[in-house]
């Protein structure tokens, strides 16, 4: 009996979390525009997604930006704690105590205060705008991921490459570099994800004629949303699902393998 | 033996402690030196500053004659085996090895003859290809010196090597570590907390307290000799005893005289106050009243090979430890006696201001 209502429980939660998303799913195939009657199956909001310059452009924007902030967030983040390795610790806490206030800050007051900046420097925002606020507020993950992986130990490790003959270079390539690469790829992924998720700091940032897929929807629903959207979203969620399967399944295929 | 480290009053600081304060160090090629010391004492730094981890703040090291004081960690002829080995997690055992010999461009055949010769004389042949997170602690052991061997070092740091194994292992790793110290022919520089470890290994111990070395000398002159109260209790049991020398070669403690065999020509004229030791098995258990003195025992342990029991003197507030093969009880009241030669004089620690008189002169 216990078992039973066990069971409903579970399914009642997994109802909640993925029937939205397998309404999505059906309607994305939605032969009619509408978003509450099935006329038929039909791929034509997919043929519209490729075909639409405004949604490839935004696709294009949004996954560049994702990884050009990724990638110069997580350089920055892994060099920040290289940097603050080498400081006394007083100092290294009260660094790491102003890394964690932009994370608590809500996103509007950081989307707000990014475009004041560029107003106030004449920096006409667009692009490459929102690629400077990206990497930023991506920076404080990277660098809370890499930073535990930089400990007493990875000094040790380092200590002894030396005492074995390498130059800090060397121990630094061979050695410590290959200690910080899981917190390095994590900071890499969370910022690339968090990155494509933003969209209040994207929509104060960017300029006229711009846009990421978040902001385009976001405009779009004032005008009536295309189910071509739908299609959009659908494709994403299986991009996702698939990493994440793939992910896991090699995971555990390497944990077997121990 | 030819020298082969020499320190020269090395003085370290950090921040506005000081670690080691003037520390005069000599090893010989070839030799067993241990430093002894309770944690916190010196010894790691005294070692980072010859494997070139730290720079001493004072004072120099000398390595074949050669003042090698500033040259980094990396140029130095000194390989160390870290506390907690230090492997290289994401490489394999032979990976490991190999890292001292791929950094200067080894051939391959070269690099490959020599992993197999070092994980033989480690006795783990084969391991190669094992990851490190497979391998035990006493393996790791192993594999952290073979790493640091296969570069031929003419000198040997050893970081606490043997702390992390348990007891069995750690006795059966002293031989081990005796036997590829004769193997190889060359000088291992050892550090411990560990005073048996010290003694069974060494030629020579040198014992340090708060960044000072209290006494130096082969492990039978420590145990026997000992300069002080601190290497007196930090090295084995004993009794440490406050008297006085009363005439030449008489030394009083708690009420009864002793004949000694140290007087005026070792320091020690009559009437100066003085520490003694006597180790707890150099106590000869009399009959009753035959002894030089008599006392309860008042407790007993049985410790393996012997007996350990506390006894408390007639004379005074003295409890005695004594260590003995025969199996006396508790209550019983015994006479004990102790030869000349097993009471040590020690000279008593300088009070603050004496030490600063001597200073002026």
């Amino acid at each position: 009996m216990k078992k039973i209502f066990g069971r409903i429980y579970i399914l009642i939660i997994m109802l909640f979390l993925y029937l939205p998303i397998l309404t999505l799913i059906v309607l994305s195939f939605n032969e009619a525009k509408s978003m509450s009657v099935w006329t038929g199956f039909s791929l034509r909001w997919y043929q519209e997604l490729f075909h639409s310059k405004i949604m490839m452009g935004a696709i294009a924007n949004t996954f560049s930006i994702a990884i050009l902030a990724a990638l110069i967030a997580t350089i920055v983040g892994t060099m920040a704690v290289l940097g603050m390795a080498a400081m006394k610790q007083r100092t290294e806490n009260v660094l790491m105590a102003f890394n964690n206030i932009p994370m608590l800050n809500a996103d509007i007051v950081t989307g707000i205060a990014l475009m004041l900046f560029f107003l106030m420097i004449h920096w006409p925002r667009g692009y490459m705008t929102i690629l400077f606020s990206h990497a930023t507020f991506c920076i404080p993950y990277v660098i809370l991921s890499v930073k535990p992986r930089m400990n007493k130990n990875t000094d040790r490790l380092f200590e002894a490459a030396l005492d074995l003959g390498a130059s800090e270079k060397y121990a630094f390539r061979k050695i410590v570099l290959p200690e910080l690469k899981p917190g390095i790829m994590s900071g890499f992924l969370l910022s690339f994800t968090m990155s494509v998720d933003d969209f209040i700091i994207t929509y104060f940032t960017r300029g006229a004629g711009i846009n990421t897929i978040s902001t385009l929807i976001y405009s779009e629903v004032k005008i009536g949303i295309r189910p071509s959207l739908f299609a959009l979203s659908t494709i994403i969620f299986v991009v996702a699902l698939v990493v994440l399967i793939t992910v896991n399944l090699r995971q555990s295929r390497a944990d077997r393998a121990v | 033996m030819s020298e082969l480290i020499r320190l020269e009053s090395i003085v370290k600081r950090f921040d506005d402690t000081v670690v080691l304060n003037g520390i005069d160090l000599s090893v010989a090629e070839n030799e067993f030196v241990t430093l002894l010391g309770p944690s916190g004492c010196g010894k790691t730094t005294t070692l980072r500053i010859i494997g070139g981890f730290e720079k001493p703040d004072e004072g120099r090291v000398f390595f074949d004659g050669k003042d090698i004081t500033d040259m980094p960690a990396n140029q130095r002829h000194i390989n160390t085996v870290f506390q907690n080995y230090a492997l290289f997690p994401h490489m394999n055992v032979g990976e490991n090895i190999a890292f001292s010999m791929r950094v200067r461009n080894k051939p391959e055949q070269y690099i490959k003859d020599k992993i197999k010769y070092a994980l033989k004389l480690v006795n783990l042949d084969g391991f190669e290809n094992r990851r490190i997170d497979q391998l035990s602690g006493g393996q790791q052991q192993r594999i952290a010196m073979a790493r640091a061997i296969v570069n031929e070092p003419r000198v040997l740091l050893l970081d606490e090597p043997l702390g992390a194994l348990d007891l069995k292992l750690r006795q059966e790793m002293q031989y081990e570590l005796v036997r590829l110290k004769k193997e190889l022919g060359i000088t291992f520089l050892y550090i411990t907390h560990d005073q048996e470890e010290a003694l069974t290994m060494s030629d020579k111990v040198v014992v340090m307290n708060e960044g000072y070395i209290q006494q130096e000398g082969t492990p039978e002159q420590i145990y026997d000799e000992p300069v002080n109260a601190f290497v007196a209790d930090f090295i084995g049991d004993s009794n440490i005893l406050d008297g006085q020398m009363i005439a030449e070669r008489v030394v009083r403690i708690d009420g009864v005289d002793y004949p000694c065999i140290d007087g005026t020509e070792q320091g020690f004229p009559p009437g100066r106050p003085v520490d003694v030791v006597i180790r707890p098995e150099d106590i000869d258990i009399m009959p009753y009243g035959q002894g030089q003195f008599n006392g309860t025992i008042i407790s007993k342990l049985f410790i393996g090979v012997h007996y350990e029991m506390l006894v408390q003197s007639e004379n005074g507030e003295i409890e005695w430890l004594l260590q003995n093969y025969d199996q006396h009880d508790v209550g019983e009241k015994i006479g004990m006696k102790v030869d000349p030669e097993n009471i040590q004089i020690m000279h008593k620690p300088k009070s603050e201001a004496e030490s600063a008189r001597e200073l002026d002169l």
